[in-house]
Formats: C-alpha cells, sequence, structure tokens
C-alpha cells in the first residue's frame, strides 16, 4: 500500500468497464470520420493501429529512469515516454523520407530508423558502464537472461537492482523502436495521404503548393500522437521498466486499449482539421 | 555516382555535426544537472547535505532539446523565408534559442533550488552569474550543430520535413541518445565518486553526493570538465553513429532492390551493434567476474 492508501503498484487487470468505454470512443470516432469523410475511414483505422504499435512497442523499452543514472537499476537511464520519443521519431524521419516509395518500404523504413537508434544507443550505454564504470551487466528481475542463459545474481553489486543493459534488455531496446517507428510513420503515411487528397479541394489550390503543408501537417499530427501514445504508455508502465522479460511488460493490452482510444480521437481531429 | 558520393560526404559532414552536438549537449546537460542524476542533487539537501551544484532539471532532456533545436530551426526558416543568408539565420535562430535556453535555466535553478529552502539549502547567486553562461554556450554548440545538421539533410538530401519540424525530430533524438549514454557517467562516477569505482551505488546511500572538492567546495563547472572526458565523448559517438548510419544507408543502399537496399543494409547493422554489444557483455563478465563467490561455485573451484 503507498501512502495514499492506493496498491502500490499500478495492478495488471483489465478494468471491463474502461475497456468497453475505450472501445466505443474508437467506434464513435471511426463512425463520425465515416459520415462525415468515407475516404479516410481506411487512414483513420491506420492511425489507430499505428497508436496501438507505439503503444505496444514502448513495454519492450528498458528503461531505468533516475536508479539507473547510479547504477541502483537496470536499464537505460532516462525517462520512458522520452527515449521511446527518440527512437520513434528517429524512424519517422527514414519512414518519412521513404514515403515515395509506397506504403511497405516506408513503415519497414521507418521500423529499421527507430531500431538502430535503440541498437546504436543501448550499445553506447553499454559501453559506458563497462568501460567507464567498470559495471557488468544484470538484471534484477529474473535470475537468468532468456536468451543468452547468463546467471545475474553473482554480478549483481550489493545494495542495487542490477545494472546496464542485459542482452535481453538489449534485444528489448531494439524490438521497441522497430515497433515505434513502425507506428509512427503508419500515422504519418496515413495522415499523408488524407491531407494530399483533402487539401486542394479544401483550399482551393493546386497540389504541388500545398504538398509542404500537408508534409507538415502530418509531420506535427505523428510527432503530437507518438507523444500521446507514449506518455500513455509510460503512466501504464508506472516508472522503470526492464525489457519484455519484466513482470510489468504483461501490462501491455491495457496500454494498447487506452492508446487505441486516444490515437482514434486524435486522429478524428487530426481528419476534421481539414474536411470540415 | 557523383550524386551518390556527394550524398555521403554529407552524410559524413552531419555525422561529425551529430557528434560535436551530442558531446556538447551532455556536458552541457552535466553542467547544468538537467538528466536523471538531478535526482540526487534534489535529494541531497533533504538528507543534510546542503551543495553548491546548479540544478536546472524540471525538464527532461529530449523535450528539452526539442523545444531548443525547433525554436532555432523556427527562426532559422522565417529569416530564410525573407532572403537572409542561411549561415546567418542559422546564428541567428540558434541565438535566440540559446536565450531562451539560458531564462530557462535561471528560472529553473531558482524555482528548484528555493523549494529546498525548508532543508536550509541556499540559493546562491553567484553560481547562477558563472554557470548559467557556461551552460548557454555549450548549448549554443550543441543547438547550432543539430540545426544545421538538420538544414544540411533538407537542402543538400531532399528530405520532405520542414526544418522547423526536423528540429523537433533531431532535437528530441539529440536528448534522448546524450541523457541514455552520459547519464549513467554523471550520476555513479561522478556525483558519488568517492563510492569504490566497478559497482552500483548502494540504493541507501543515496542523496550523499560528492561536495567538496580539491579546494574548497565542488562546482558544477568541475562536473563540465570531468563529464567531457567520458560521458561527453560517448554521447558524441552515440549521436553521430545514428545520424551517420541513418543518412548512409539510405543514400547507398535505397536504389537497391526498388528502395528494400535501404532496409536490407539496416538490419545488418543492427545485427553488426547486436553482436559487438553481446561481445562487450561477455568481456565485462570474464574480466571483471562475479562479485559474489558463494553464489557462483565454479569460480571458487577454480581458485
Amino acid at each position: 500500500m503507498s501512502a495514499l492508501g492506493g496498491g502500490s503498484s499500478g495492478g495488471e487487470g483489465i478494468n471491463p468497464t474502461a475497456s468497453l468505454i475505450a472501445l466505443v470512443i474508437v467506434l464513435i470516432a471511426v463512425a463520425v470520420v465515416f459520415l462525415v469523410y468515407p475516404a479516410a475511414t481506411v487512414p483513420l483505422i491506420g492511425v489507430i493501429i499505428g497508436g496501438v504499435l507505439i503503444s505496444f512497442g514502448v513495454h519492450f523499452v528498458p528503461v531505468g529512469g533516475a536508479p539507473a543514472a547510479m547504477g541502483q537499476a537496470p536499464g537505460i537511464a532516462t525517462g520512458v515516454a522520452m527515449l521511446a520519443a527518440g527512437g520513434g521519431l528517429a524512424g519517422l524521419f527514414g519512414g518519412a523520407w521513404a514515403a515515395e516509395f509506397g506504403i511497405a518500404i516506408s513503415l519497414a523504413a521507418g521500423a529499421i530508423g527507430g531500431g538502430l537508434l535503440m541498437a546504436i544507443t543501448c550499445l553506447m550505454v553499454n559501453v559506458v558502464y563497462v568501460f567507464a564504470m567498470g559495471i557488468p551487466a544484470a538484471s534484477g528481475k529474473v535470475y537468468k537472461d532468456p536468451i543468452t542463459g547468463d546467471v545475474f545474481p553473482p554480478y549483481k553489486s550489493q545494495g542495487t537492482e542490477g545494472h546496464g543493459l542485459p542482452f535481453i534488455s538489449y534485444v528489448g531496446g531494439v524490438l521497441g523502436g522497430l515497433f515505434g517507428g513502425m507506428g509512427g510513420t503508419l500515422i504519418y503515411y496515413e495522415l499523408l495521404q488524407v491531407y494530399e487528397e483533402a487539401l486542394p479541394s479544401f483550399l482551393g489550390a493546386t497540389t504541388e503548393g500545398l504538398t509542404i503543408l500537408a508534409v507538415s501537417l502530418a509531420g506535427i499530427f505523428a510527432v503530437g500522437m507518438f507523444l500521446v501514445a507514449a506518455v500513455l504508455t509510460a503512466y501504464n508502465i508506472t516508472g522503470t521498466i526492464e525489457g519484455p522479460h519484466d513482470p510489468k511488460f504483461k501490462r501491455w493490452p491495457r496500454a494498447v486499449i487506452g492508446s487505441s482510444a486516444a490515437s482514434a480521437v486524435c486522429g478524428l481531429f487530426a481528419i476534421l482539421l481539414v474536411v470540415i | 555516382m557523383e550524386e551518390i558520393l556527394f550524398g555521403i560526404g554529407i552524410s559524413a559532414l552531419a555525422g561529425a555535426l551529430a557528434t560535436v552536438a551530442g558531446a556538447a549537449e551532455d556536458t552541457e546537460s552535466d553542467i547544468g544537472s538537467q538528466g536523471d542524476p538531478n535526482s540526487q542533487v534534489q535529494l541531497a539537501p533533504q538528507m543534510g547535505y546542503v551543495h553548491r551544484i546548479f540544478n536546472k532539471a524540471v525538464s527532461g532532456e529530449p523535450p528539452a532539446y526539442g523545444l531548443w533545436v525547433a525554436l532555432a530551426a523556427g527562426v532559422a526558416w522565417a529569416l530564410m523565408a525573407i532572403q537572409f543568408n542561411a549561415i546567418l539565420a542559422l546564428v541567428i535562430g540558434s541565438a535566440v534559442a540559446v536565450f531562451v535556453q539560458g531564462v530557462y535555466a535561471t528560472t529553473a535553478y531558482l524555482g528548484r533550488t528555493a523549494s529546498l529552502a525548508k532543508f536550509e539549502q541556499p540559493v546562491y547567486i553567484d553560481i547562477l552569474k558563472s554557470v548559467t553562461s557556461v551552460t548557454m554556450a555549450h548549448a549554443f554548440v550543441a543547438i547550432f550543430a543539430t540545426v544545421t545538421m538538420c538544414f544540411l539533410m533538407i537542402e543538400a538530401l531532399g528530405h520532405p520535413f520542414p526544418l522547423p519540424l526536423m528540429g523537433i525530430v533531431w532535437g528530441i533524438a539529440l536528448g534522448a541518445a546524450g541523457s541514455a549514454t552520459g547519464n549513467p557517467f554523471y550520476g555513479k562516477e561522478r556525483q558519488y565518486q568517492k563510492y569504490p569505482f566497478g559497482a552500483g551505488l548502494p540504493i541507501s546511500a543515496s542523496g550523499d553526493i560528492v561536495r567538496y572538492a580539491e579546494a574548497g567546495q565542488r562546482s558544477s563547472l568541475d562536473n563540465g570538465w570531468f563529464t567531457s572526458k567520458g560521458a561527453g565523448p560517448a554521447s558524441g559517438i552515440c549521436f553521430g553513429l545514428i545520424v551517420f548510419f541513418e543518412l548512409w544507408r539510405t543514400i547507398l543502399f535505397e536504389p537497391f532492390a526498388a528502395g528494400w537496399g535501404a532496409v536490407i543494409a539496416g538490419v545488418v547493422l543492427i545485427i553488426i551493434f547486436m553482436v559487438i554489444d553481446r561481445f562487450v557483455e561477455t568481456w565485462a563478465r570474464k574480466t571483471y567476474g562475479p562479485y559474489t563467490e558463494e553464489a557462483a561455485p565454479e569460480e571458487e573451484a577454480a581458485a
């Protein structure tokens, strides 16, 4: 129990009433778009899937927060939403660059962009821990690494919950970057399709002059929605997470349901902006 | 061919700018104490350890740098729209952003430190005068290098994003890379320098940060001196590698397999970095060995 009388952890169960409300919000958003501008229905569903991918991906990212900065807990020493945003937005950069090649390559490029940022960042975190601080990687949540089989308790220094990035956390970081980059790119790509189609009739100008406006709007909405989904997920994680092997990882369905509702509402406004 | 060579040259230049930006960003955040280790700077007076360390972590590094770089990019973009010289526009944009960073640093230090008044932590005006300008100088280097890199990506490489949006994206990525790589070195190695090397900090020691230097009390400027030898370059290499490989793989391999070439190159790069990471991890386990012998009977038998 915490000082406020609530549970000490966020819990893992799914609230059926809240989930039902989230589902209703998603359905209402899709119905409104279908009635107002039917061509944007599929893009809105794409935006919702993008939000879900981001939310799911953030759970993989090993984030240790402040304790990790003192070698007191494993993970990367920064905030959940912050790190995921860094990876996801680097993915968005790559995905937007490849948008001319079509949705498949754009999504793949976005995923790889996010994964590459996380792969390099996680490597440099371990390099600093090992070569600058002399500390080997050790998880505090599991006895041994599910991938490599390395045993952790002997390598955990006294009075800490572990430190550094064990290989499972490294893989989790890369997977988180892949999902985040893909989700952010999907939101950007779908909104770009809507804007490129709707802006010329909405503003009464040629498509060529409006390309930069469409790219800017889609880009800034993608960044904004990315942060909505990532921050919402950070609340679900409550603090730190080590990666896919962490017991907190099991909470992902709740964040995914919440993010789908948030993405649906954000996507609805992003689409209504140009069609009303 | 010439186009590809030009692209690779621009990638290298952007990578070099990113390296400088990463190193300056981390040093700035360590001098100003903006990363996660600042939790200890905030905690220390509450545990009875009054200190003279700067304290400006009212925001994480990624959103802060997202704001500053986007601000610099926005001002530069507006000036270029009215036919200003590009270099001049980038310099003026960065200068405006640094002014905002200075206001942020000042108000953050005053606000955070004043909140510790009940624990008898004074607000030192001389710290405000001496440290703020140094963080601003480092922030200028980080912001100017990043916004110039963004400008190159758009003008020379043809990325579709406008400059301010590019500033947000790479500003947040810069803060994420810098804080992830640099924070442990500043937190464990510098703030807790008196604790043994080669081990994490026991949770019970939280708040007991080093407060004295060779002569007198430790200043945040000393922290910048220390972290610029480890965390700064590491953050620079991290951000530089990210930017360089992101551009390099796209420019060199995108023409292959109808665009899939860049994706395949990215996958190969990720696997290579993964192998290097595994090597670093096993090297540490072998070289440093376990902390406790009873939990590792095979080591005991070998001895």
